[in-house]
């Protein structure tokens, strides 16, 4: 074998591959346009027993984006239809935040920063050995989904996290701090119930005097900013149980 | 140290199908075509492409001389280096795309 890996590596390797967390099984986006190693790399994931999808096109990359959920995305550097840098910068742009490996024959230090300084997660020079790339995608898998971004998105809905600013198609939202600090725990959240108790200890400290219907206040008016902003997502509420926020199209009947 | 060529182990992994082989013999006969004293733009614009994901895909593959030299190759016509220049490493590539 050209790649060998000493004992200890192949160890580990097993160890991780064999682990029945939630890195098994996820969706993943190849946009690889030599087809030899799109098709290797499509057969090694799959053996792995996540589902694979493969584009060679950077424009057929952002439409299979738009319309599935992914839990990874291997982006070649060099594509047909453009740059893969600008295929991870309108990524991050369109708040896309799928961990991204990014696959490059380019092979200097100042590729790789320019590379990872665009929005990449992780950088693989080719030619690559598969084993690590299957550690790599094991690794960037079993990331929380906590540190996987801070610009979160619902339909036309953006949380930016760093900027604390919610925006509907270029336009802020006028919000109060609790009011955001709910807005970005529903989104990390999107189309799960919140539990109450969860958004009270999310927007509240130990030592906070919590009214009987302060978080029934906050998602009101954070309900009508999403409304008169034109959000194409909304507060559903589960009484008794709690909240969920739904793409409008998603949204149960009241 | 890496082995220049891969083992049928590697290849039953890697290749099992062989179509990697039968790219190999393609690429082969794409450069030879294409290697010119001075190529024109198009032509040389369409050696780099083939050389470049020929760099890229070698080595992965198991075809580790061959990955070697693309690479060299790929970073000589990047740096627009003279075609008196690449001529061995051209002579050099195809001999071991021959060999494969």
């Amino acid at each position: 074998m050209n790649f060998e890996l000493g004992d200890a590596a192949r160890d580990a390797l097993a160890r991780s591959e064999s682990r029945s967390d939630s890195a098994l099984q996820a969706r993943i986006l190849v946009v690889e346009d030599d087809a030899d190693i799109s098709a290797l790399l499509g057969r090694e994931l799959r053996g792995l027993g996540h589902t694979v999808d493969a584009v060679r096109l950077a424009e057929d990359a952002l439409q299979a984006a738009r319309g599935n959920d992914y839990a990874l995305m291997i982006i070649d550097l060099g594509l047909p239809d453009g740059d893969g840098l600008d295929l991870v910068r309108e990524m991050r742009r369109r708040a896309i935040e799928v961990p991204i490996l990014m696959l490059t024959a380019r092979r200097k230090v100042e590729d790789r920063v320019i590379g990872l300084s665009s929005g990449a997660d992780d950088y693989l020079v080719k030619p690559f050995a598969v084993p690590e790339v299957r550690a790599r995608v094991s690794a960037l898998l079993r990331r929380p989904s906590r540190l996987r971004g801070n610009r979160l998105a619902i339909a036309n809905l953006v949380v930016d996290c760093d900027a604390l600013e919610a925006v509907v198609e270029g336009v802020s939202l006028p919000l109060a701090f609790k009011q955001f600090q709910l807005l970005e725990l529903l989104v990390r959240r999107k189309n799960h119930m919140t539990p109450k108790r969860m958004i009270e200890e999310t927007l509240y400290g130990f030592d906070d005097e919590v009214s009987a219907n302060s978080i029934e206040a906050h998602v009101s008016k954070l309900r009508r900013a999403l409304r008169s902003a034109g959000a194409g997502a909304t507060i559903e509420t589960r009484r008794g149980i709690g909240y969920r926020l739904v793409g409008l199209g998603a949204a149960a009947p009241n | 140290m890496p082995q220049p060529a891969p083992t049928a182990d590697d290849l039953a992994l890697l290749d099992p199908d062989g179509r990697f082989r039968g790219r190999l013999a393609e690429d082969r006969a794409r450069i030879a075509a294409l290697v010119r004293p001075s190529p024109a733009k198009a032509q040389l614009a369409e050696l780099q492409r083939v050389v470049h994901q020929l760099a890229g895909a070698a080595g992965t593959f198991g075809f580790a001389e061959i990955g070697d030299l693309a690479v060299a190759l790929d970073d000589a016509l990047l740096a627009g280096v003279d075609s008196t220049d690449t001529a061995p490493l051209f002579h050099d590539l195809l001999a071991a795309l021959a060999r494969a």
